[in-house]
């Protein structure tokens, strides 16, 4: 089964007298466990789709089913328990929470979750930001990070909850190539492992290469699948 | 909770310049709010010593025909209504729970009356029993010079105010019998008048009778005395026994009411005989002025007084007002309310008047400041609430993207509205906590100073002479219930504003 459906999609923005069109009726079937990336110019409403799908923006148009769940229809409680239990979020920049060490972003959502016993919250946590190779950066301050340590906490955030879906928005846009290039290693990894889907937007050709699937769009259509 | 918490504390560490005005808010409302209290508390209790449990108790009684409730402070006012049925009244309130005690009294202008030929000068009038008096109202007099008033005697005790508005208007100089000018003991500003000072040691008052006629009665200077706080209000209050109170103002005497034995009756026509010569006495009643009548029934007893004192019901004659002390914890007008329903179910005769009440003007005004010093706190909770809230409102959008982030990751909004009630109760406990802290301290420190007034209104606010606030502990409660009900108002518009915030105000915002 199709962990993601869309139909019909479309995403308008008024913008004075005129209006944009962001998304402009997207049909997409996204399989669990895939590995997926959307690819297209800048403006193509790459961003506009993932924040649809990851449930933190509203389609004008169309349905959008997660799991067994149809969005359009849930409540803003519903939707945040839906973003805390079944999806993880990266985030191009503000992704961590200032006044928290890494560890403790990481904790975040499972302690939101309240159905983790504090040792068990720490152990995975940690075991996670081993994982993404910040053992010895858990009590720094976001401040304290590089760019790419601070992404690399997001995708540990993200993963702590064993979501069924990763969304990621150009998560190495603002990174150099070789620290991409080993979160893009981790992501990758951590689908193979877990069987996460992970889905995430790019326009950099190198990153390509490690999806394996590749959803072109371009004015808000999708040109290639 | 404790993930809340530890971000609330963080999060005022970071925005240390934020907090730090918050509390100073805080801290300021919170001290200027214990200090209002304080003194608030400190006139109530003030008026209670210097007013409640030295001249009015909680409630007077008044008689149902007098008109106006103010019996006490109506310099201009017309005569206070006379009570006659005491004996009644007193039985009645003998057997109420919630009375401690109670205490008639006769009130009344009457003229002090210049032999000197001068303008005449007036006085407050105030008739009692000085036994009961003094049992009512322990130690609201202190004796200045000569001696007390003692049950029995006929006499008057001046108040040293009222002593030195006599002598400013009139150089008559009222001392105790059998006293002399001692131009050494006069106070300072009388010094200077010294030789010009008509020493009297007894005083001619004339009373307004309810028939239009006055009386004269002459009456002994026992004592001069002075009050507990409020001298310039009390001061002019002359305390005499209420048998010659009564003779004064012309009403039925008590003593008119004795049962007089047979074989004493042959007494009376003796007295009729003798009745000119009594009025030579200058110890008993003197018609100072032809025109003014004395009547022929007052001086009887008198005649038989000196023959053998009967025994006499004081409380068979008239009184003005009845004073009634509350057991302590009840509530003033709810026992209002049942004592005028008591006086007309049993057709008592009485109407029963908050203290407040019975001051006129003087008791309005006591009400007048506490509204003022009210209003002064609300009108600064009120600002403590603006700058807090728009302080609030301020930090909530800076943090849009971190509040947006949250919410993406799944935190609903409740946890945001927690998270920001948290930071401002922390900054209220801290800051508001001290500004409490401090609030009391202000207070003991200004009880220590003993910073005293003798204006009126100042008086007033001070509920006597010294300043002297004062928080209990249910103050205190009331101190911390006015900072936590500060922190909600305040908390509540900010919070709406930081719970409007949406994942996506995080990701659109560069
Ligand atoms: N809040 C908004 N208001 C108005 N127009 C918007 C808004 N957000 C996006 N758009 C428009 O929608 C279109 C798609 O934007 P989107 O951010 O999805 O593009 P993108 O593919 O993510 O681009 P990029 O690669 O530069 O991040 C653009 O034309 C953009 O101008
Ligand atoms: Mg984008």
């Amino acid at each position: 089964m199709n962990i993601i459906e869309t139909r019909g999609l479309k995403k308008n923005y008024a913008l004075g007298t005129t209006t944009v069109h962001a998304l402009r009726g997207i049909d997409l079937a996204i399989e669990k466990g895939d590995f997926l990336s959307i690819v297209g110019p800048s403006g193509s409403g790459k961003t506009t789709l993932l924040n649809i799908i990851g449930c933190i923006d509203f389609a004008t148009e169309g349905s959008v089913r997660v799991g067994d769940l149809e969005i359009t229809s849930l409540s803003d409680r519903q939707i945040t328990d839906i973003r805390l239990h079944k999806i993880g979020f990266i985030f191009q920049t503000f992704n961590l929470i200032p006044v928290l060490n890494a560890l403790e972003n990481v904790e975040f959502p499972l302690l939101l979750m309240k159905d983790h016993s504090r040792v068990d919250v720490k152990k995975k946590s940690e075991q996670l930001l081993d994982a993404v190779g910040l053992a010895d950066y858990m009590k720094h301050k976001p401040a304290e990070l590089s760019g790419g340590q601070r992404q690399r906490v997001a995708i540990a955030r993200a993963l702590v909850t064993n979501p069924d879906i990763i969304l990621a928005d150009e998560p190495t846009a603002n990174l150099d190539s070789v620290t991409g290039a080993s979160i893009l290693d981790s992501m990758r990894e951590m689908n193979k492992r877990e069987h996460t889907t992970f889905i995430f937007s790019t326009h950099d050709a190198n990153v390509l290469k490690y999806a394996s699937h590749v959803i072109k769009i371009k004015d808000g259509l999708i040109t290639k699948e | 909770m404790n993930l809340i918490v530890k971000i609330a504390w963080r999060n005022i560490m970071r925005h240390r310049g934020k907090s730090l005005i918050i509390g100073a808010i805080l801290f300021v409302g919170a001290f200027i709010m214990t200090m209002g209290n304080g003194v608030m508390s400190g006139m109530d209790a003030g008026l209670n010593r210097t007013v409640v449990n030295s001249f009015t108790g909680d409630i007077v009684l008044v008689s149902d025909k007098q008109e106006n409730d103010n019996v006490f402070v109506e310099f201009m006012g017309k005569a206070v209504a006379p009570i006659y049925n005491y004996v009644d009244i007193k039985k009645a309130l003998d057997s109420l729970p919630y009375v401690e005690r109670a205490l008639p009294e006769g009130k009344n202008m009457a003229m002090v009356l210049n032999e000197e030929g001068g303008a005449p000068g007036n006085a407050n009038l105030l008739g009692v029993d000085i036994g009961r008096y003094r049992k009512m109202f322990p130690g609201s007099v202190t004796v200045v010079e000569g001696r007390m008033l003692e049950p029995g005697d006929q006499g008057a005790l001046v108040p040293v105010y009222a002593q030195k508005e006599f002598e400013a208007y009139t150089n008559i100089w009222f001392m105790p019998e059998s006293t002399v000018l001692d131009s050494a003991r006069l106070p300072k500003e009388v010094k200077p008048d010294y030789a010009a000072l008509i020493p009297k040691t007894n005083a001619v008052l004339m009373g307004f009778n309810e028939d239009n006629s006055t009386t004269d009665i002459r009456l002994g200077i026992k004592g001069i005395i002075k009050y507990r706080a409020l001298n310039s209000l009390w001061g002019q209050f002359v305390v005499i026994d209420i048998e010659s109170y009564r003779r004064c103002l012309g009403y039925f005497a008590a003593s008119d009411k004795v049962d007089v034995p047979a074989s004493e009756q042959k007494l009376f026509s003796l007295a009729d005989e003798n009745l000119d010569a009594m009025f030579t006495q200058d110890s008993l009643m003197t018609s100072a002025r032809g025109a003014h009548t004395v009547r022929a029934a007052a001086a009887k007893p008198a005649a038989i007084r000196t023959a053998a004192p009967p025994r006499v019901d004081v409380d068979a004659g008239a009184y003005n007002l009845v004073c009634v002390l509350l057991k302590k914890g009840q509530s003033a007008p709810d026992c209002i309310g049942k004592l005028n329903k008591l006086s007309k179910e049993r057709k008592l005769g009485f109407r029963a008047v908050s203290w407040k009440k019975a001051m006129g003007a003087v008791g309005s005004m006591a009400t007048i400041i506490k509204g003022a010093l009210f209003v002064f706190v609300m009108f600064l909770f009120f600002v403590a609430i603006i700058i807090i809230v728009n302080t609030l409102s301020m930090a909530a959008i800076e943090r849009t993207t971190e509040i947006g982030m949250m919410r993406a990751v799944g935190a609903k909004k409740g946890f945001i509205s927690v998270m920001f009630l948290a930071e401002t109760a922390m900054l209220a406990f801290v800051f508001g906590g001290a500004g409490i802290v401090a609030g009391i301290i202000g207070v003991n420190v200004f009880a220590v100073f003993n910073i005293t007034s003798t204006n009126d209104m100042i008086q007033l606010l001070f509920g006597g002479d010294t300043f002297h606030p004062l928080l209990t502990a249910a103050d205190i409660m009331v101190s911390i219930g006015q900072l936590a009900i500060v922190t909600l108002i305040a908390v509540i518009y900010p919070t709406r504003v930081a719970r409007s915030i949406t994942p996506l105000d995080a990701v659109t915002r560069d």
